[in-house]
């Protein structure tokens, strides 16, 4: 039986929109629901900044509205609940379904030649439950005392119901294991697909590095998401059901560094989950847009390989400061900064591939770019943290918030919008602004890097997190003009994205039409029409080369033009030898 | 000028701004080092192991600044040089050269900045942070209890019998008084949620962690008020559990702490039980002793199942 039969577009509104099995209409639900988040989870952000820069003011326009109890003013427990509710929205709710469940649904079948993906009513299931999961996370803003307030990392005892009683923060230990149940559905069928669903010559090693990304991500989600789910099961056990597994003291019998090992273990490779899909991503666009081959592919292959083996073995770099036994943090030093070798590899590769091409700034070469340029800077920031000496100093100050959102936020927010520019015209079948679609990317990344920067400097000074008013040390009161500053740039960062929703929503509506391969570019779904039939594929190609064929002078002489597409065969001995094979 | 130049042009632009106002904000705390701390640069360091930090970072932060320079030209330059009138060069970087040079590229880095970075650090720790026993063995070294809690800090010195938890106990709520010039031992626990002590001008940091009890040691070079901040969200009122780190001279180290002792006899009470938190002091035992923390929770918690035994009253070391 074929695996991949076309069948027929599903004539039902709510079979084609709502409950789809099409892995391209789930792209769009997980990217429109990401999207949503996004949105909250900035304005949570501006929240903080607002505290930070006059703290216990009214908050303007929306303060009455928000916080009507204390006159517009943010109170400290809210504050809590923003912090850790800007963190948990973020991660799991923003840029896991945009990052993973849009990219990974819309690019792993149309980039290796499948119809779909291997277990589509899987795929279906995913999404609801985490729009299930989304429910919980908006519930939880409803509920007495509010939604979780531990902080993102909820760490008991705090997270227990010593520190934080209440249905808020259980819900959102719930909707934290839901979601995870909808990351493990999605991580099987991306692995699955990616094993037994690769067109005829597409092999491993031509296959783009946007789906290398996507697919190591997905194991690593399978392998580590688990792991979260076991200590959220623990610490709801704790809260509801009167267990001491991370109570300790004089109430319990537990332990809570336990529940930082197991957070940890999966918060680890969860970064790595939040950043190799804008990896694989740039790794494809600066290729693409440099109009040259993607510099030493496999050289990058491996380095995402190793990042993804050895992120399973640093997480206690998060744990320096509590008190662990100094072997296993000296070991957890060297892992931390070994891993940065096969991070190094492939930003070097990004730096040649872009070197002695012919760069295109289009709007997502701008963002990829911009990518770099943050993760350049907040990578080496890093090793500041991998370091036992120093993190006893930097441990929970604003370095490490500076840190993780050039890394996270800033790389992985910039990989989504380049990806999201760039797949535009192929998922809506219509083009972008161009201009403004650019000009946001620049002007973006320049306020992430000030935004993030003004963090780290904080951090530097000795600022902690989570603090609702910082000002009440002594050591941190000068720190008031710096934190006012970098909200000032927050905010205008804040407003710039709307030019992106705009700019979104009136191209999808009323964009000018976009044709097969508005980009020029080689992979798969750039042969196939704009947006592509609910099939994709009729036939199924067949592939003869890697995604990265550019400025091959063969293809200059012959075709004329200066790239190749995966299929074309350039000369009769180019076409494969037994059709349907399998590697 | 064409939108696509115009992009270039701005991105160019755009890179040195943000390398300029990059540059004049570590050029600020830089240079603020040296008036002694204010603006951006790291608190006054009143501690005699802390500049090892401080090297470490300045050091480190330096060779990050000039990888980020490097970077950031090299992206300009190349959106300079190498825009659409460029014919793009056909190298798939995988010679055996090219890719001899990548990775040897990335090992000198690896060696020459992380490796700076480890063996400092693990010099360091051996040398300085972790070297509790020399602290310990110093004539005038100082023993501190802390019990972290929402939202203050409970700290006990042993008083003049050197035994913790009995009457001569100097008990203080977020008070830390040392004498200057003496290594200072902490041994600290938490009895409801996790804290986290926080020197900064010690450069000083460890969680306090219900059920177990941490240390850390340091010694001040200075007199002087310093901060005693908590690291670790621990609710409500973490942005404002500050306690006061003062430091002595010897002189007046001993006499407070003579004073303090006699009015703790005199206010000592064998029936608060709650107030008897101490537990006795972990000697060469790296790592975590659960026994002494659940000492030390169980006296704090005045629950009915721990009220009845009586305190480790007079223990001997």
């Amino acid at each position: 039986m074929d695996l991949q039969a076309i069948h027929a577009v599903p004539s039902s509104f709510i079979r084609r929109w709502i409950f789809s099995t099409d892995h391209k209409v789930i792209a769009k639900q997980f990217l429109f629901t990401g999207l949503f988040f996004i949105l909250y989870g900035g304005v949570l952000a501006m929240l903080i900044r607002w505290q930070w820069a006059h703290p216990g003011q009214e908050v303007p326009i929306i303060g009455n509205l928000l916080f009507s109890r204390s006159g517009g003013v943010i109170g400290p427990a809210a504050y809590n609940t923003i912090f850790t509710t800007h963190g948990l929205i973020m991660i799991f709710w923003a840029i896991t379904p945009i990052l993973i469940g849009c990219f990974g649904n819309l690019t792993i079948p149309l980039m290796i030649g499948a119809r779909d993906m291997a277990f589509p009513l899987l795929n279906m299931l995913s999404y609801w439950t985490f729009f299930v999961s989304g429910v919980m996370v908006l519930a939880s803003f409803g509920v007495e005392l509010g939604s979780a307030g531990a902080g993102w990392t909820t760490y008991p005892p705090l997270a227990t119901n010593v520190g934080m009683p209440g249905t808020g923060q259980t819900l959102m230990v719930l909707a934290i294991f839901t979601t995870g149940s909808a990351t493990i559905m999605g991580g099987v069928n991306y692995i699955t697909t990616v094993i037994r669903l690769r067109a005829p010559g597409m092999t491993y090693m031509r296959m783009p590095l946007t789906v290398w990304a996507q697919w190591l991500t997905a194991i690593l989600n399978v392998l580590f998401v688990p792991v979260l789910a076991a200590g959220a099961i623990l610490l709801t056990l704790d809260r509801n059901f009167g267990t001491d597994f991370f109570v300790a003291g004089a109430l319990g019998k537990g332990d809570p560094i336990l529940f930082q090992h197991l957070f940890w273990i999966f918060g680890h490779p969860e970064v790595y989950i939040l950043i190799l899909p804008a990896w694989g991503i740039v790794s494809d666009l600066l290729s693409f847009f440099s109009r040259k081959p993607a510099y030493w592919y496999k050289g990058t292959v491996y380095a995402m390989t190793a990042v993804t083996i050895l992120s399973a073995v640093v997480y206690g770099h998060h744990m320096f400061t509590t008190g662990m036994n100094p072997l296993l943090g000296q070991s957890f030093m060297l892992l931390t900064l070994i891993i940065s070798v096969p991070a190094e590899l492939l930003f070097l590769n990004w730096l040649h591939t872009i070197w002695k091409g012919s760069i295109r700034l289009t709007a997502p070469m701008v963002c990829a770019l911009g990518m770099v340029f943050v993760f350049g800077l907040g990578g080496l920031t890093g090793i500041f943290l991998a370091t036992i000496s120093t993190d006893i100093y930097l441990h929970d100050t604003m370095f490490v918030v500076g840190h993780f959102h050039l890394t996270m936020a800033a790389a992985s927010f910039l990989g989504s919008i380049a990806g999201i520019y760039f797949w535009f015209p192929k998922m809506f079948g219509r083009q972008l602004h161009e201009g403004m679609a650019r000009w946001h990317g620049w002007i973006s990344t320049l306020l992430i890097t000030i935004v993030f920067t003004g963090q780290m400097i904080a951090g530097w000074a000795g600022h902690q997190r989570r603090l609702f008013d910082p000002y009440q040390y002594k050591f941190l009161e000068h720190l008031l003009p710096l934190n006012r500053g970098t909200s000032y740039f927050a905010f205008l960062l804040g407003a710039v994205q709307l030019v992106f929703v705009y700019n979104l929503i009136s191209s999808i509506l009323r964009g000018k039409k976009a044709e097969k391969n508005p980009w020029q570019v080689g992979t798969l779904e750039w042969e196939i029409d704009s947006p592509p039939p609910n099939y994709n594929y009729d036939p199924i190609p067949v592939v003869v080369r890697g995604p990265h064929e550019y400025a091959n002078p063969e293809a200059l002489s012959h075709l004329g033009r200066d790239w190749l597409s995966q299929t074309e065969p350039l000369e009769p001995k180019e076409l494969p030898k037994a059709a349907g094979a399998d590697s | 000028m064409t939108g696509v130049r115009l992009a270039r042009v701005a991105l160019a632009l755009g890179s040195a701004f943000a390398f300029v106002l990059l540059g004049s904000a570590l050029a600020q705390a830089a240079s603020t080092e040296l008036a002694g701390g204010n603006g951006w640069s790291l608190p006054p360091d009143a501690s005699v192991d802390g500049w090892r930090i401080d090297w470490l970072l300045k050091v480190t932060m330096f060779f990050v600044v000039v990888l980020f320079v490097i970077m950031t030209i090299w992206i300009a330059l190349a959106c300079l040089r190498y825009g659409k009138g460029h014919t793009a060069e056909y190298d798939h970087g995988d010679g055996k050269k090219q890719v001899t040079f990548a990775l040897g590229l990335s090992a000198v880095i690896f060696f020459v900045v992380d490796g700076n970075l480890f063996v400092n650090s693990t010099w360091d720790t051996h040398t300085a942070f972790w070297d509790f026993d020399r602290a310990e063995k110093h004539p005038n070294r100082v023993r501190i209890e802390i019990n972290a809690r929402q939202w203050a800090w409970d700290v006990r010195y042993a008083g003049p019998d050197g035994t913790f938890n009995t009457e001569d106990d100097i008990v203080t709520l977020n008070d830390v008084r040392v004498p200057v010039d003496a290594p200072v031992l902490i041994q600290i626990t938490a009895t409801d949620v996790l804290h986290s002590i926080y020197l900064p001008h010690m450069r000083q940091k460890i969680d306090a962690v219900p059920g177990t009890v941490n240390r850390l040691w340091f010694q001040a070079k200075q007199t002087g008020r310093f901060e005693i901040a908590c690291a670790q969200h621990c609710g409500m009122a973490h942005y404002k559990m500050a306690g006061v780190l003062t430091v002595l001279s010897k002189e007046e180290y001993t006499a407070w702490a003579a004073n303090a002792s006699a009015n703790s006899m005199q206010a000592y009470d064998p029936k608060d039980k709650a107030a008897h938190w101490g537990w006795s002091w972990n000697e060469d035992r790296p790592g975590l002793d659960k026994s002494a923390a659940a000492e030390a929770a169980s006296k704090a918690a005045p629950s009915p199942e721990h009220g009845a035994t009586p305190a480790a009253h007079g223990e001997h070391k």
